[in-house]
């Protein structure tokens, strides 16, 4: 690693730690890096300006935190809330398995992790604390954890960039996803049902089964949105990018209208509040593109491909290194980079060890998702950060045992291949 | 002085509010005239990734308060309130140092966008990439009030009120 | 002899792509004696588009560039992105060397600091649809959702077809085809395989209606520093590689069909004239044909 990049890194985690904002922290970790380099300082707001400018698939983001905004201002989810209650709240963790059952639905239409913790999560996490029930920090750090499933289940772009570098089907990776997002989706339930009880999280009572149909019918309209969303993409009516917009579309349709609980006041307030929420999260999100920059000039990548065969690794031995590898990468690097310039450089050993490029693929996925709430450096924890002002510090605080489960459930996935490819081979991939 | 800010800060706010409402009904359009007229709009996804480039920026240098901003405030919130005020002291100084020393230069790339246009609305693209740049006064400006407070703790509780609105 | 010039290359071309490969594997070792070759594939270091600037702003050395692109800075180049110009890869190589195209070359080198080194051949463009039918003349494409690339000019090239052209970016184009929110796709058979389009379409009907092309560009300044001597040998080595991209791509096209028959895409071929009279006729009578050099067309197609 070079003394410029050194400092930079210095630089940032710096500024950061004295706690100026992070976004602007890496702003000036890279503008030292090109100083100290002796580049043009302007690259700096060059790669912020160009990474926004020309990433249409981030505009999914601040359409998904109006919809959140909405469905809060507007007591959607005070009636979802009321809904989940009677169906699970006598069960232990209830809200919880709430929590990512809704990611395995919303990860069905998006495919980015980010869309999903800044619109669906935000209204859980608003869920799980009302009242106190949950802890904030706990809510958040589950919120994070299930919404790395996103691009596991299809869509997914990541995928699809996968599949231009790697020459597999994207069809084969698309289905082989299925199968490690249901499991992912399950050992954080388990985890979720173990730390619910360790923290003693109230039970409430039984809702009588009369009441049932009631409360379901108020919340029915609601739970009728992942179904539209669904239609709008599966039916070929709208992008998955565009169904952001579809979504909060329908929740003011239901808030004004159907529900006739938001005032224009509440709306105005619903607007300011996703604004400068969803600035700060693209901000965040903009500013970390610099490094792909930094760390493409530094020739990172190829060094470490380098360092890699020179160690004649065994199969498995190559898999846990690819693992560890992404999973510091995956904290710096936004994913797409890593796909395009990392994998590569990974494909040509793959193939003289004998590992199935599916297999490889969906390993790849599943690490750079974990990268994202990865402390102290995961996007995801930002995210949640920016569009629910819980403090990092307490999602952090509750972010290991699930970081923990999801390590555990990739190296199952690692060591295990046929849990990935069988349903592929169902389908006739020969691999 | 303080309505004023107040006001001032109030506009700002709605003005960004009104930009995400624009991005939102620019997206509805687009599915909209496809869907229904069977018409592809082609300026709906420059128009929304030019007001999204606003938006981010507008926002980080006139609306958003530093507790708005994503920050990795573990150390700095550990701290007494001594040390942190030594520890904004620095930051504010090294921000403001490093934009300025970066400014010229990014102005220079700003300009030098006068040459090339957007790709549907040919909107000349050092207008749309000019908020950047705008961007960089405000948080020099921005950080600059902000060591004046530190530095001159008499004035602390005027700094406080500023950090309210 | 101690390698002196960096030259650093960002294209949009993925590290798997022939172009890129084709860099590494030709003119890496083809510059070796006077200069460090540093490919950055897959837009790591630049946007994709942004390239030119980058060289013009003295941070970049060299890019693979497409006609659109410079089109973007110089309205004349709308001509090599019009349909119907270029017949194929030998034709594209005489119109760069030809006379009349020096003024154009020496206005990119006075204005925007790049010198186009070289022409390589990027495949015809071809249509990908969702349905097995035949395209046979653009009446048949009346009210098609046809994926473009979200510029105006892409956009227009759909309508000249008869398409009804949507902006898809081009990640997202696979499930737009998969769902059915587009009809279709028109790119090249190395894009269409690459990208795995075949595997949600089932048709391709052979307009050939865009015959795509890039150019190698370097720095003028990188250019201006070298001696006469390395100045050769850079020349040589930019026109070894396009020739050798420009043969690399015209063997996958022909060995693709093969395959995408084999995976069951049926081919078709259309009536080519309706096709050309159609996508001529508006360009002539767009505000593209305007920005043209007077008599550049016919010149072009004397060749
Ligand atoms: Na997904
Ligand atoms: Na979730």
């Amino acid at each position: 690693m070079s003394f410029e990049f050194t400092a930079c890194l210095v630089v940032v985690f710096l500024m950061a730690g004295f706690g100026a904002p992070v976004a602007l922290s890496m702003i000036i970790g890279a503008i030292a890096y090109l100083g100290i380099s002796g580049q043009d300082l302007a690259l700096a707001g060059e790669q912020i300006i160009q990474g926004i400018y020309n990433s249409f698939v981030l505009l999914a983001v601040p359409l998904f935190i109006v919809a959140a905004n909405i469905m809060n201002a507007g007591a959607i989810s005070d009636r979802l809330l009321q809904f989940c209650v009677a169906i699970v709240g006598h069960l232990k963790g209830g809200l919880g398995h709430v929590n990512v059952l809704s990611s395995l639905i919303f990860s069905g239409m998006s495919g980015s992790a980010v869309a999903d913790a800044a619109g669906v999560g935000n209204v859980i996490i608003r869920m799980m604390t009302k009242e106190g029930r949950y802890n904030s920090g706990y809510a958040a750090a589950l919120t994070a954890a299930s919404a790395t499933i996103g691009p596991i289940i299809p869509p997914s772009i990541p995928m699809v960039i996968f599949a231009l570098v790697s020459d597999v089907s994207i069809g084969y990776l698309f289905i082989a996803g299925l199968v490690p997002g249901l499991f992912m989706g399950l050992v954080l339930m388990i985890v979720n049902r173990y730390l619910a009880a360790r923290m003693n999280v109230v039970v409430e009572a039984r809702t009588p089964l009369r009441e049932v149909p009631m409360i379901t019918m108020r919340a029915f309209p609601t739970l009728m949105m992942p179904v539209i969303l669904l239609y709008g993409i599966y039916g070929g009516v709208t992008t998955p990018t565009e169904a952001a917009a579809v979504a909060a579309i329908y929740a003011l349709l239901l808030a004004a209208i159907v529900y006739r609980s938001i005032s224009m006041r509440e709306l105005t307030a619903a607007f300011r509040k996703s604004a400068i929420s969803s600035a700060s999260v693209g901000l965040v999100i903009s500013a970390a593109l610099i490094f792909n920059y930094i760390v493409a000039t530094e020739g990172l990548p190829t060094q470490i491909a380098n360092q890699l065969s020179s160690w004649n690794l065994s199969t498995i031995g190559f898999l846990l290194m690819v693992n560890l590898i992404y999973l510091v990468l995956g904290c710096v690097l936004d994913a797409t980079t890593v796909i395009l310039v990392v994998v590569p450089l990974l494909i040509p050993a793959c193939r003289e060890l004998g590992v199935d490029t599916v297999h490889f693929g969906i390993i790849t996925m599943v690490n750079l998702m974990i990268g994202l709430i990865t402390p102290p450096y995961g996007i995801l924890l930002f995210v949640i950060n920016g569009t629910t002002g819980i403090p990092i510090a307490q999602i952090i605080r509750h972010i290991t045992p699930f970081l923990i489960i999801l390590v555990g459930a990739l190296l199952v996935m690692t060591f295990f291949p046929d849990l990935i490819l069988f349903v592929p081979r169902l389908f006739g991939y020969s691999g | 002085m303080t309505s004023l800010l107040k006001m001032l800060k109030n506009t700002a706010d709605n003005i960004a509010a009104a930009m995400l409402a624009a991005m939102f009904v620019t997206f509805l359009l687009q599915i909209a005239c496809r869907y229904l007229f069977d018409l592809s709009l082609s300026w709906t996804v420059e128009v929304c990734l030019s007001l999204w480039l606003w938006l981010i920026f507008w926002v980080a240098a006139f609306c958003a308060r530093e507790t708005d901003h994503i920050r990795f405030d573990m150390l700095y919130l550990s701290v007494n309130k001594k040390v942190r005020r030594v520890f904004s002291i620095v930051t504010a100084l090294v921000i403001i140092c490093v934009f300025l020393y970066s400014l010229e230069p990014t102005l220079d790339y700003l300009w030098f966008y006068k040459i090339k246009k957007s790709p549907v609305l040919r909107i000349p693209l050092h207008y749309v990439f000019s908020i950047y740049g705008v961007f960089i006064l405000a948080i020099v400006a921005r950080y600059l009030w902000k060591l004046w407070g530190l530095i001159h703790p008499g004035l602390n509780k005027q700094r406080e009120e500023r950090e309210e609105i | 002899q101690a390698a002196g010039v960096k030259l650093r290359l960002a294209a949009s071309a993925s590290a798997t792509d022939a172009r890129a490969i084709t860099m590494e594997e030709v003119f890496a070792p083809a510059v070796a004696d006077f200069a460090t070759y540093e490919g950055h594939y897959g837009s790591s270091l630049f946007k994709q588009g942004t390239e030119l600037e980058a060289i013009s702003r003295g941070n970049l050395e060299m890019t693979i560039a497409s006609a659109q692109e410079l089109a973007e800075f110089f309205p004349e180049f709308s001509i090599f992105a019009a349909g119907y110009v270029h017949r194929d890869a030998a034709h594209q190589k005489a119109v760069f060397n030809a006379d009349f195209m020096q003024p154009l070359k020496q206005k990119v080198e006075d204005e925007l600091g790049v010198k186009l080194l070289a022409v390589s051949y990027l495949g015809k463009r071809v249509l990908n649809m969702r349905t097995p039918d035949a395209i046979m003349t653009p009446e048949a494409l009346k009210g098609a959702k046809l994926r473009m690339p979200g510029s105006e000019a892409w956009l227009f090239l759909g309508k000249a077809l008869g398409a009804n052209p949507a902006p898809v970016p081009y990640a997202e184009t696979y499930t737009a085809l998969q769902t059915g929110a587009v009809d279709g796709q028109d790119n090249p058979l190395p894009n269409t395989v690459s990208m795995k389009f075949y595997e949600v379409t089932k048709s391709i009907t052979l307009t050939n209606h865009l015959v795509d092309l890039n150019y190698l560009a370097v720095s003028k300044k990188v250019w201006n520093n070298l001696s006469d001597k390395d100045k050769g040998k850079l020349q040589a080595a930019a026109d070894k590689t396009a020739d050798a991209i420009s043969a690399a791509i015209q063997e996958k096209e022909s060995s693709l069909r093969t395959f995408l028959e084999g995976e069951g895409l049926k081919f078709h071929e259309p009536n080519l004239d309706a096709f050309r009279t159609r996508v001529q006729k508006a360009y002539l009578e767009s505000d593209y044909a305007k920005n043209w050099v007077p008599g550049m067309l016919d010149k072009i197609n004397a060749l």
